[in-house]
């Protein structure tokens, strides 16, 4: 169908719509507000989820209790591992392996972020948490991998597994906090499994990628050469689909620390615990150290992470180790890194004759079992090793002095420095502000009375089928027939569940989030896609957002919006607004210079230019910003009942205290549903603009 | 004997030497581990920090704390093993509670321990200076003869928020699992109110702060022992008595009355008696009532002290107290 034509189509569509609601507001004849009884009556999914559940768990808990005692004494083992190390040891043992990966930088940067859990006194909740994450990364890396694996071999197996995978990560994870109680029990055993089931998916995802990557010249040369099935996908597909394995990995490990928070509410320690204890008592200052160490160690991880899957491809060899190369002529600059150079060479130069003696005593004892063969392939081992040999002496011995010659003892408490106190006191001059209070009250009065009230009411008003209707209808025109009947499909259930009206607010919230995060974030992508300046600053702003738990800026909203539903509103932006700065900065900045170039030759001025040809061009991208802040609004309800949200998340939120796990699914469900609908919806009408800006065949 | 499997063997010998030198610090002797509920509010710390210490102190056990907020999810902990006691449970009015002490007390899977000593009191409450003024903070009384239900609907003009308006606001029971039966008491009583449900105590805590630090009308379901009353002299409302006609078991509220005592509870496993006949006599005979907790609970949260050194300065001045629950 012609553009032209289609165009017409749709207003056609649109404009019979509204006068067909014109009639209805007339008519209260035809208001089948309710939903349809019949339906929902014999539709009673939480009991049929829950006789589900009642006999698995006669059947099968067996099974997975016993797996919990050997996840509980796996944990114990680890923790007391952990614990037990000298913190010296600790420190010291991510620093070398910083230094091996990702270079002096790296080894400066994860001294500081290790040192800050002493120094915020959170060194035993940290250790916890990194046993924790540790077993449950291990874990989820050896199924994700092999279901991954066995995803790439076959086309049948992977279209099973995917909408698996689509669900585990949208369905909210309080959803399954409840099934994890019944079958693992309470503490860190369910808290890993729930942290599995959430981390799993990029593992099997990139998994699954790197190996379909692998180009197919290269697999038939292997066939060619003679090689099975297996000897092809070890030899040849899983080596060269490591970098994208190992990216899984680093995403599995960004996905369970952003459990950490969650998993308390099952009963799992660590730093999650500090920040929610501090959030219970309204304590910002405290959430505010639990939060940074969880900070700390995400990003510590994510550049370790990144640094060790880039490794196989070999670093940029860099002049400068520690200072950026700008400097380059400053002599200073030039003094400190040849200082640096001689202090590596001379570190270099000892771990070389440690390991040469090393390595020479155990060819001498290895001959003695081994014979001559054995001995050199050891000692060859050996000396290729150096830097690990090195680092693991130094280890040791460290270990050996801390226990038998002269104990490090626990952190130095002269080096612990809380924030609690100024950052509490800061709050509270600021809460009890008379000029602050009346800007809040303004923000929270403004948000509530013109923007989610009048969409509640709107929701609420509209009859279920007519809702249906438009939805459908929007979707089949943005996105053809598919989508229109998959959404029709997920607004039944939801009015079958019985949630229809509750589902219409959360929906009411999740587009007021999106409209505010438009408001605020379009004007700051577009600022800083103007000026350098600008996005250097927002840049390390937005990358803080998006790695705090939403759970730390949880209280300074509760205690200066009170608990409400704006509150709920307002930490929703904060969590949903950076994607949409960062795609909307991207997408004007990636516009060509040629057409920049062809609009200033035309004599177009800075604002034509901006709203002619940047905006246009960059559309496809602000949408694709739009969508993740619509997804990411929708997490945040599951988290915002917490300062006073209402809705689905309440409901989820109610059933987990009630450990009713057929409640909390149907209420899981229905937001997995809505983001469903809002999503194709969204990003059908990014790929539209980019059909028609023809960016995309 | 190729170099591959030399490897292995050393790598083994390597694992073995390392965690033989790790798994030094392992467990001191002791009577066995016995594992308390830690709930999310302080009053339930402070009860298990005084029996831990005399169960580590006096009868050489260890103790540890398994993290759990609080629901009916401890229920299936402790018949599952993983909790062996949890100390103040809240009954709550929720008919859900009738059906666990049903099912899982009913067929002899938890014990239950007894009362804490604690007498609970739910209730509406206001602020004092709403009735009174506040002189030193420059207060004037707004609802000078505001004292029980019948004044609300007079004065609801002063309780209205931007989001309830020109409806009252009151703040229901922030937890919807208690059934507390807000709604029921506003529509039976016609109030000219709109209940507020924030869904989390911390939401409740810092409405009331907000509003008691500017000192703005407040209508509040709250509830004694609590560690604001130390903070915020509230005031609570009369509504018409309890009798035994306002509840029932199956169907909760059903008549607009003041809410009846509530009575926390220990609870716990039901095969401690035989395990730890020490511990059980123990548990069983603590008792502690509202003014000594509330003291305890006011420095711990108020005054920020830690929950074992306010612990101990109770326990030295209350010897005669704990000695008698200690077994013979």
């Amino acid at each position: 169908m012609p553009a032209t034509s289609k165009e017409r189509y749709q207003w056609g569509a649109l404009i019979a719509a509204l006068t067909l609601l014109l009639v209805l507001s007339k008519l209260e004849v035809l208001a089948l507000h309710a939903f349809p009884e019949a339906l929902s009556k014999g539709f009673t999914f939480a009991e049929w989820v829950n006789a589900v559940e009642d006999w698995l768990r006669e059947h099968y808990r067996w099974l997975t209790r016993g797996i919990s005692e050997g996840l509980a004494v796996a944990l114990k083992a680890a923790e007391r591992f952990l614990l037990g190390l000298p913190w010296v040891v600790v420190t010291l043992g991510i620093a070398l392996l910083a230094l091996r990966f990702g270079g002096l930088r790296l080894a400066l940067f994860s001294v500081v972020a290790v040192l800050f859990w002493g120094v915020v006194d959170m060194w035993k909740p940290a250790m916890e948490t990194l046993g924790l994450i540790g077993i449950s990364v291990f874990i989820s890396v050896v199924i994700g991998v092999l279901v991954g694996v066995a995803c790439s071999q076959s086309n049948l197996m992977w279209s099973i597994v995917r909408p698996v995978l689509d669900t585990m990560q949208t369905m909210p994870t309080f959803v399954y906090l409840i099934p994890a109680i019944f079958f693992f029990g309470i503490g860190d055993p369910p808290a890993v499994a729930a942290t599995v089931i959430y981390a799993l998916p990029p593992a099997v995802r990139l998994t699954n990628l790197g190996i379909r990557q692998v180009s197919v010249e290269t697999v038939e040369a292997a066939r060619a050469f003679g090689s099975t099935t297996v000897q092809t996908l070890l030899k040849v597909q899983l080596p060269l689909a490591m970098p994208s394995i190992m990216m899984g990995v680093n995403q599995t490990v960004m996905m369970g620390l952003g459990m950490v928070v969650i998993a308390t509410f099952i009963g799992a320690g660590g730093l999650g615990y500090e920040v929610w204890g501090a959030l219970r008592r309204i304590k910002v200052g405290w959430a505010l150290e639990g939060g940074l160490c969880i900070v700390f160690m995400a990003i510590l991880f994510d550049r370790l992470g990144y640094a060790i899957s880039q490794a196989r491809e070999g670093r940029a060899a860099s002049r400068f180790r520690l200072l950026p190369e700008r400097w380059e002529h400053q002599p200073l600059a030039r003094g400190v890194e040849h200082a640096i150079g001689v202090v590596y060479a001379l570190c270099a130069a000892l771990s070389r004759g440690l390991t040469l003696v090393v390595a020479s005593a155990a060819e001498r004892v290895a001959r003695l079992v081994a014979g001559d063969d054995g001995a050199r392939g050891l000692r060859e081992l050996v000396t290729r090793h150096a830097f690990l040999l090195t680092s693991l002496v130094l280890l040791v011995a460290l270990v050996v002095i801390d226990r038998y010659l002269l104990s490090f003892g626990a952190f130095p408490e002269a080096w612990e420095y809380s924030m609690r106190k100024p950052v509490d006191r800061a709050l509270n001059e600021l809460k009890v502000n008379e000029g602050f209070y009346a800007f809040t009250t303004f923000i929270r009065a403004a948000v509530f009375l013109w923007i989610l009230d009048p969409l509640a009411d709107l929701l609420a008003w509209l009859p279920w089928w007519y809702f249906t209707g438009i939805v459908a209808l929007v979707a089949w025109i943005s996105a053809g027939r598919t989508v229109a009947l998959v959404s029709i499909a997920c607004l039944l259930f939801i009015g079958a569940v019985d949630l229809w009206s509750v589902s219409m607010f959360t929906l009411a919230t999740i587009l007021a989030s999106v409209l505010i995060c438009m408001l605020i974030g379009l004007p700051i992508g577009i600022l800083a896609a103007c000026s350098d300046w600008v996005e250097s600053i927002v840049r390390p702003i937005l990358d803080a957002m998006q790695t705090l738990p939403p759970f730390v800026y949880l209280v300074p909203v509760l205690m200066f919006f009170g608990g409400n539903v704006v509150s709920a509103v307002i930490a929703t932006v904060i969590y949903a607004v950076p994607p949409l700065i960062r795609l909307t900065n991207l997408g004007i900045r990636e516009v060509s210079a040629q057409s920049i170039e062809a609009a200033s030759s035309f004599g177009s001025t800075f604002m034509q230019t901006m709203t002619k040809v940047k905006l246009p061009l960059a559309l496809p991208s602000i949408m694709m910003g739009v969508n993740q802040a619509v997804i990411f609004a929708v997490a945040m309800t599951v988290i915002t009942p917490l300062i006073g949200g209402a809705g689905l998340g309440q409901e989820v939120f109610t059933a987990l205290s009630v450990i009713d796990t057929g409640k909390g699914f149907e209420a899981g469900l229905a937001i997995v549903f809505i983001a469903v609908v809002l999503d194709r919806i969204t990003q059908a009408w990014s790929r539209r603009r980019q059909q028609a800006l023809g960016l995309e065949s | 004997m190729n170099c591959s499997t030399l490897i292995r063997r050393l790598g083994l010998a390597t694992a073995a030497l390392a965690l033989s030198l790790f798994a030094g610090s392992g467990v001191a002797d002791s009577k066995g581990l016995i594992k308390f509920h830690e709930a999310d509010w302080t009053g339930n710390l402070i009860n298990g920090k005084i029996v831990e210490i005399l169960l580590t102190e006096h009868l050489d056990y260890e103790v540890e704390y398994v993290f759990l907020p609080a629901g009916p999810a401890a229920w299936e902990a402790i018949v599952a093993g993983d909790i062996d006691v949890a100390f103040e449970f809240w009954p709550t009015y929720s008919p859900e509670r009738h059906q666990y002490i049903a099912e899982y007390g009913g067929d002899g899977s938890v014990e239950y321990f007894g009362e804490t000593g604690l007498v609970g009191k739910s209730g509406w409450y206001v602020p004092r200076y709403m009735l009174e003024g506040d002189e030193s903070r420059g207060i004037e009384a707004t609802a000078p003869d505001l004292e029980s239900w019948e004044q609300l609907n007079k004065y609801k003009d002063l309780f209205a928020t931007p989001e309830t308006a020109p409806k009252g606001r009151l703040l229901a029971c922030p937890i919807p699992a208690w059934q507390a039966g807000d709604e029921l008491r506003v529509e039976k009583l016609g109030l000219d109110f709109h209940p507020v449900v924030l869904g989390t105590e911390v939401a409740q805590f810092a409405e009331l702060e907000a509003a008691y630090t500017r000192g703005e009308p407040l209508l509040v379901y709250m509830w004694e022992p609590h560690w604001t009353h130390a903070l915020y002299d509230l005031v609570k409302l009369r509504l018409p008595e309890y009798t035994d006609e306002c509840f029932d078991a199956e169907a909760g509220w059903v008549q607009p009355c003041d809410w009846p005592d509530e009575l926390p509870y220990n609870f716990g496993s039901a095969t401690l008696k035989d395990r730890h006949p020490d511990v059980h006599t123990v548990v069983r005979s603590f008792s502690i009532d509202n003014e000594q907790q509330t003291a305890m609970v006011y420095e711990v949260d108020v005054n920020e002290r830690d929950v074992e050194e306010v612990v101990r300065e109770w326990m030295a001045a209350n010897e005669d107290v704990w000695r008698a629950w200690l077994p013979m």
